[in-house]
């Protein structure tokens, strides 16, 4: 279990190093969405590891919540270009 | 059995997640990218969680709730993104 | 010992995304690396068992603070450019070129570019009004003809066909730095001299007669 919580963190840095090293801000969105959706993921998995019901709602909470956030700042984001 | 099972499961699912999350890398227009990632990322996402269903089944709510909000917000997140990204000159 | 290893790992993300963001030079492109920091930073605190914290990294921390600091750079972030509504022409159809012309308006956005402003064309109906505006700081510069002779009120004399003036010094020197003097002259008005001066002509609260161009 540990063996593949540590892939999925060797997973994790690919999208934060584009977020790094990609100026254009749709690209950093991508970046951000593949990251809220993969540590979401991972707290579900630490949920599973501990058997830790509470961490798991959170993780659900957070897998949800992470995705609406993504679009109003999208929203927000597609407004800026215009004009 | 069921631990076999939830392993294979969890490799499908990083291999999928790797899948996915390689193309962030390069310099490809932003729909290829979020073509892959809103697939394979998502798919993988839903076997990973699927493997944790198998391995723990009392957290059944949980974990169906998790899956059925991955497919959802997923494909919708993918068509704002996509929207959004390619109207940036656009009204409304 | 693998297992201290991980957590060591992940808990090694926070102060990279922070570094992260710190470095970040445009406002658009820290509020989303905000968003990295903040999934990151819920992950490491699920993974010390502080649900409750994550849960609100992840609800006010991510959410509610990215959505307001991105409607505040977007607002605050931008030059409120005040024209004169162009009038339509009835024997031709030019009326609905952009009131600075082309050259002037992408010099003015290139300007503003580099520093991750907007620009922002606010129309108003006449003369008095667009001075009343800027006397009431609800726009940071005018931007008038200079054939017409609207622009004898100002009293400035000029070559250009265009003249730019803004009550912000800042504003004034990236201007005078970037706009080619053959394209607009510029002028600096200091707030105080404004009021004064506008007391006369301040029968009428000018009204934006269309908000956004």
């Amino acid at each position: 279990m540990n063996f593949v919580f540590f892939a999925m963190f060797l997973i994790l840095l690919i999208p934060i190093y584009e977020a790094w090293q990609d100026e254009y801000i749709w690209q950093k969105m991508l970046a951000f969405a593949s990251i809220a959706t993969k540590t979401s993921i991972m707290i579900l998995f630490i949920s599973v590891l501990r058997d830790d019901w509470m961490i798991g709602v959170v993780g659900v909470i957070i897998l949800s919540v992470g995705n609406a956030a993504l679009m109003l700042l999208a929203h927000v984001i597609r407004r800026m270009n215009e004009l | 059995m069921i631990n076999a099972l939830s392993y294979s499961l969890f490799s499908i699912g990083i291999v999928f997640w790797l899948w996915g999350t390689l193309p962030l890398i390069g310099h490809r227009s932003v729909l290829y990218k979020l073509h892959s990632l809103s697939v394979a990322d998502t798919l993988g996402s839903m076997s990973i969680v699927v493997g944790l269903l198998l391995r723990i089944p009392r957290e059944w709510p949980l974990l169906i709730l998790a899956l059925i909000s991955l497919a959802i917000w997923n494909t919708v997140l993918g068509y704002v993104l996509a929207y959004c990204s390619s109207h940036g000159g656009g009204d409304v | 010992m693998s297992d201290e290893f991980y957590v060591v790992a992940i808990a090694a993300l926070l102060p990279l995304t922070a570094l992260m963001l710190v470095l970040q030079v445009n406002p658009y492109n820290a509020l989303v690396i905000r968003g990295i920091l903040g999934a990151v930073a819920a992950l490491v605190y699920a993974l010390f068992g502080a649900a409750d914290v994550a849960l609100t990294e992840a609800l006010v921390g991510t959410m509610l603070s990215i959505t307001l600091y991105a409607v505040a750079v977007r607002s605050s972030m931008s030059m409120r450019l005040g024209v004169i509504a162009a009038e339509p022409h009835p024997d031709n159809e030019r009326h609905d070129i952009p009131y600075p012309p082309e050259p002037l308006l992408s010099a003015l956005r290139h300007m503003l570019d580099q520093h991750h402003m907007r620009l922002e064309r606010v129309a108003y109906p006449s003369l008095p009004a667009l001075r009343t505006a800027l006397r009431n700081k609800d726009i940071h510069a005018i931007c008038i003809g200079t054939e017409t002779n609207e622009s004898a009120l100002l009293q400035v004399d000029h070559t250009e066909p265009y003249h730019i003036q803004t009550r912000l010094q800042r504003l004034y020197e990236l201007m005078q730095k970037d706009i080619p003097s053959t394209m607009a002259s510029l002028s600096y008005v200091q707030p105080n001299t404004l009021e004064s001066a506008a007391i006369a002509s301040a029968d009428s609260q000018p009204s934006p007669v269309e908000g956004k161009l």
